[in-house]
């Protein structure tokens, strides 16, 4: 475990919330928006610290919980990003805050992704939708600690050419990037109209300029994806051992107790807030019902 | 948090309380409920023959109640008018959800005969038709279920619906809030047709804590997870015969398509 | 351990002076079939036989409703309902009950203990008491039909009266003051008619052996067709889950004031039988049919809990005794197994 200190430590109750401020918001696509917050307690706000990959419970009170991951660089203290989609009862409400408003939130929660296996490696980080969400939080970390990776490929694909989250934002990044070995993919599947590469990212495996032998592969997308991309990976010679995903279900706690996001068979019974929501190939591969 | 949009608490929303045909016992539990005046405080009744003659009919409103079933033409133009001028349209109560007792001739008689069978040759001053639950003729944004439905859904539907939102929807049966009321289960104990399997929860299975087993007046679980055919293998196993089981399904039930499928599943027959 | 003997009587003074140190419940007949442990008014109407309460124990740390906090919406600030810290007092928990209570233990008060149930397990005391097994019953091959940890005092029936075990210190101190008074010593007749007892109920089990390796079988069998057949039978409604001693599914309502300015954070037990147990926005279920909440239920209860060393079912019968459809759970899994006339 990292010696970072998560606002849980200390607290006696596991689901109070700490009040976080909206500093601003974006608009990245029809349904999705990006939110800054900072914490309001400055202790928290210096100390609060996450993994690429976990996720927070946001509350607005008198509405309810949703987890949400969280997509900003760990790197970055005193605030955090979250890309939320306009999906239902709570996140639409979320949708309609101004800045200034508060939100409560609790974590960060879930084991997220094992950077520190990764180090030393080349990176594959595969997004489909909404799944660029979390791997923009492992994407800017690797940027931000560049020195500890070897390349870096990121391939983000959308149904349709406006729903690729933070498209921009990796298109500015496009120069830079070429001179830092990294390689940004950005592709549409289903838009005949997108000004832009087509196909879904199994297509563009030639764009890749990673090592399989030498790799690690991060991706975050429908469990169907998932299924594709492995027998793709290992059909290339990826090491299986540095393949991880992550997984959805619904949640209500976040901490391994409300037993909504429960998964696996009974060999293999696990709690994806807590034991995931990363998991790894092997553990995919031989727990049925995970994907 | 802004009570509801563009409001900020400031304006009061407009609500409407119609009845179409119905026993008028959803509206006076509308009306009795504990905090009513906190709610009157909260809201602004436009129409509520119930507690003030100044209604008017159909106002326009942001959320109309709606209890009774469609069971005569004038019914069914009323509830088109009701929609017209309503934002959010609420069924309150079994007649409204479900059709209500009213609909129990469903599919098994015409609107002729039953008119036959309980007016005889009389006549009467309106154009009847054969109950109905209001989604069979217009969208309906959300439901309160019950004969009468609860004082706590009720006050979650407007507490929630002041803040913006709506209530989750209970989506299991009476069987669980029986179970956690800590009830012995009739059907268990004595195998008498209770239908708590079936019906939606919300009323903290009021009947059996009374020792009488579930009628289904809060009718049946939604999203097509009222397994009529389940239950009535367990009734067969236990004895009950087709008919009296289809009976009481069909007190509240009789307009859920799956039953007559699901039933014949069971015990086979032409109906 | 420290053992003691306390002649019936006397466990009805006990009982009395039990009363006086925090609301005790016990196992109380309510209906021809079933029993339900209630607080205890009268200590006549204590139940020392009986196969399994309708409730579980579970619900006296855990209850099946409760406002976790109260809140204020401008402020947003959440202001926690912790419980009080009366003492309760459970008399008569079977073996099975007490395992069950250490597997929600393992899960309730981990690395992120919950405060609530935390605070009512810490102000808890357990006395266990011994039994005999029926049809349903199956705690033996679950490894848990005689239990070394999780109770203050154990309560094993003699002919005369019980034979106690001191569990823990909390044990002792309710021992102590009535030490010659009501508690005396255990004399070799005493183990003697224990020895019997615990021989009886051996021999009464349905079935024997263990069923260690149900798990694999539960896994290698993913697809038997006992699962289509009996979910067929099943009403979902959640009777198996919610009177079991080790679900711990729950879900959470914030209910908003009239005024939108404060509100309650509630949260009341859940079951995966139910629709929106898998469901998530777009209207996506990880758990679609009804075969598959069924299958869920059989997974979730046959898996391994490493802090008892057991699976999460201990065997207390309650999802078969308390099915309406009369799906039995036991049978259901010894057919899985291939286990054939109660041997492994
Ligand atoms: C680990 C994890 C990370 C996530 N990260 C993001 C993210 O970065 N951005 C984003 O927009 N969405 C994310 N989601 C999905 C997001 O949680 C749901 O869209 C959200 O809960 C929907 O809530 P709602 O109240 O608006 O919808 P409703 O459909 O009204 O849901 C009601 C309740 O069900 C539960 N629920 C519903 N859908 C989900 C779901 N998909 N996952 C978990 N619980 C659910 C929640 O408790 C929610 O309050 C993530 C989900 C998980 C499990
Ligand atoms: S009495 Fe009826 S509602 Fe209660 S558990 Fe039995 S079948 Fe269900
Ligand atoms: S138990 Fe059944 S009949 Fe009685 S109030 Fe509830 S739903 Fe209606
Ligand atoms: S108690 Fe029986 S009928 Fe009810 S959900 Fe469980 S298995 Fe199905
Ligand atoms: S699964 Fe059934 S037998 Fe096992 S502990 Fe739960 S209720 Fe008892
Ligand atoms: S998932 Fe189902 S079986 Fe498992 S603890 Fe929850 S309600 Fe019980
Ligand atoms: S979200 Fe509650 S157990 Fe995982």
């Amino acid at each position: 475990m990292s010696q970072s200190k998560t606002q849980d430590e200390g607290k006696e109750n596991i689901y109070d919330t700490a009040k976080c401020r909206l500093l601003r918001k974006y608009k990245l696509s029809e349904s999705d928006k990006l939110f800054l917050f900072r914490f309001e307690d400055p202790e928290i706000a210096t100390n609060w610290r996450f993994k690429p990959g976990q996720f927070v419970e946001v509350s607005l009170l008198g509405l309810g919980e949703v987890p949400i991951s969280i997509c900003s660089s760990a790197r970055r203290m005193g605030f955090f990003e979250l890309c939320i989609r306009n999906a239902g009862r709570v996140t639409s409400q979320i949708h309609k805050l101004q800045p200034g408003s508060l939100v409560g939130i609790r974590g960060p929660y879930g084991n997220g992704f094992p950077m520190e296996q990764f180090y030393n490696r080349d990176l594959l980080l595969v997004a489909a939708g909404l799944g660029m969400a979390p791997l923009r939080s492992v994407f800017l970390y690797a940027i931000d600690n560049r020195w500890l990776f070897g390349n870096i490929t990121i391939i983000n694909s959308a149904k349709f050419g406006n729903e690729l989250l933070f498209k921009r934002e990796l298109e500015a990044m496009k120069d830079i990037a070429t001179a830092e070995d990294i390689s940004i993919v950005q592709t549409a599947t289903r838009d005949p109209d997108f000004k832009g590469l087509h196909g879904r990212a199994t297509s563009h495996f030639e764009k890749v300029n990673v090592d399989p032998k030498n790799c690690a592969v991060a991706m975050c997308g429908p469990p169907a994806m998932y299924k594709g991309m492995f027998e793709e990976l290992i059909a290339r010679g990826y090491d299986p051992r540095y393949i991880f995903v992550t997984l959805e279900r619904r949640m209500k706690c976040g901490v391994g107790k409300c037993g909504h996001c429960n998964i696996g068979t009974a060999t293999s019974w696990k709690y994806a807030c807590k034991d995931g929501p990363v998991f790894d190939y092997y553990a995919i591969t031989s727990i049925p019902g995970l994907i | 948090m802004a009570i509801i949009d563009g409001c900020d608490g400031e304006c009061q929303p407009r609500v409407g309380v119609y009845a179409l045909t119905s026993c008028y016992g959803c509206q006076l539990k509308l009306a009795t409920v504990q905090k009513i005046m906190e709610i009157a405080n909260a809201v602004s009744f436009e129409s509520f023959y119930m507690l003030s003659s100044a209604s008017k009919h159909p106002a326009d409103v942001d959320v109309a109640f709606v209890e009774g079933s469609v069971s005569t033409e004038k019914d069914l133009e009323e509830l088109y008018e009701i929609r017209k001028h309503s934002r959010i349209l609420v069924a309150l109560g079994a007649c409204s959800v479900n059709g209500g007792v009213q609909s129990w001739a469903e599919g098994e008689m015409t609107h002729e005969e039953l008119h036959a069978k309980v007016y005889g040759t009389g006549k009467i001053g309106m154009k009847g038709l054969q109950a109905t639950p209001i989604s069979k003729h217009v969208e309906v944004d959300y439901y309160l279920p019950g004969c009468p439905p609860e004082e706590d859904e009720i006050m979650y539907f407007i507490s929630a619906f002041l803040f913006g939102t709506f209530p989750e929807p209970k989506d299991y049966p009476v069987c669980s809030e029986c179970r956690l009321a800590g009830n012995p289960c009739i059907l268990i104990e004595r195998g008498e047709p209770c239908l708590g399997p079936v019906t939606t929860a919300g009323c903290k299975a009021r009947c059996i804590t009374f020792n009488v087993p579930c009628i289904g007046c809060r009718g049946p679980v939604p999203h097509d997870t009222a397994w009529f055919d389940s239950l009535a293998m367990t009734f067969k196993n236990k004895g009950i015969s087709k008919d009296q089981v289809r009976e009481r399904f069909r007190i509240f039930g009789a307009h859920n398509p799956n039953l007559e499928p699901m039933l014949k599943k069971i015990y086979g027959g032409t109906d | 351990m420290r053992y003691v003997k306390i002649s019936k009587q006397n466990t009805y003074e006990f009982l009395e002076r039990l009363k006086k140190i925090g609301t005790l419940y016990a196992p109380h007949k309510i209906s021809e079939k079933f029993f339900d442990f209630c607080e205890v008014d009268d200590v006549k109407d204590v139940m020392f036989e009986y196969q399994r309460t309708i409730r579980p124990p579970r619900r006296f740390f855990y209850p099946e409703r409760e406002v976790l906090f109260t809140f204020d919406t401008r402020k947003v600030e959440l202001y926690e309902n912790l419980p009080s810290d009366k003492k309760q007092i459970l008399f008569g928990v079977h073996s099975c009950d007490i395992v069950a209570l250490r597997t929600m233990d393992s899960k309730f008060i981990d690395d992120q203990p919950d405060p609530y149930y935390k605070s009512r397990r810490e102000n808890g005391i357990v006395i266990g008491l011994s039994c005999l097994p029926d049809e349903y019953c199956f705690c033996n091959v679950r490894r848990v039909e005689f239990v070394d940890a999780g109770f203050d005092l154990f309560f094993h029936e003699l002919p005369d009266g019980f034979l106690v075990r001191v569990g823990t210190v909390v044990g002792h101190k309710l021992v102590d003051p009535y030490e010659g008074e009501l508690f005396e010593e255990v004399c070799p007749d005493d183990t003697e008619n224990m020895s019997k007892f615990e021989e009886k109920r051996t021999s009464m089990f349905t079935t024997q052996g263990n069923w260690d390796n149900l798990r694999y079988f539960m896994e290698l069998r993913l697809n038997h067709p006992m699962y289509i057949r009996e979910s067929e039978k099943c009403l979902g409604c959640g009777n198996c889950t919610l009177t079991c001693p080790s679900c711990k599914c729950y879900d959470v309502q914030d209910i908003p004031s009239i005024d939108g300015r404060t509100g309650e954070r509630i949260r009341f037990w859940d079951s995966c039988q139910f629709r929106s147990h898998g469901l998530v926005a777009g209207d996506h279920n990880f758990r679609e049919t009804k075969q598959d909440r069924f299958h869920n239920r059989y997974q979730c209860k046959n898996s391994y809990c490493s802090a008892t060393t057991t699976s999460f079912c201990v065997g207390c019968g309650r999802c078969t005794y308390f099915c309406p459809a009369d799906i039995q759970f036991k049978k259901n899994l010894m057919e899985i197994a291939g286990y054939k006339g109660g041997y492994s």
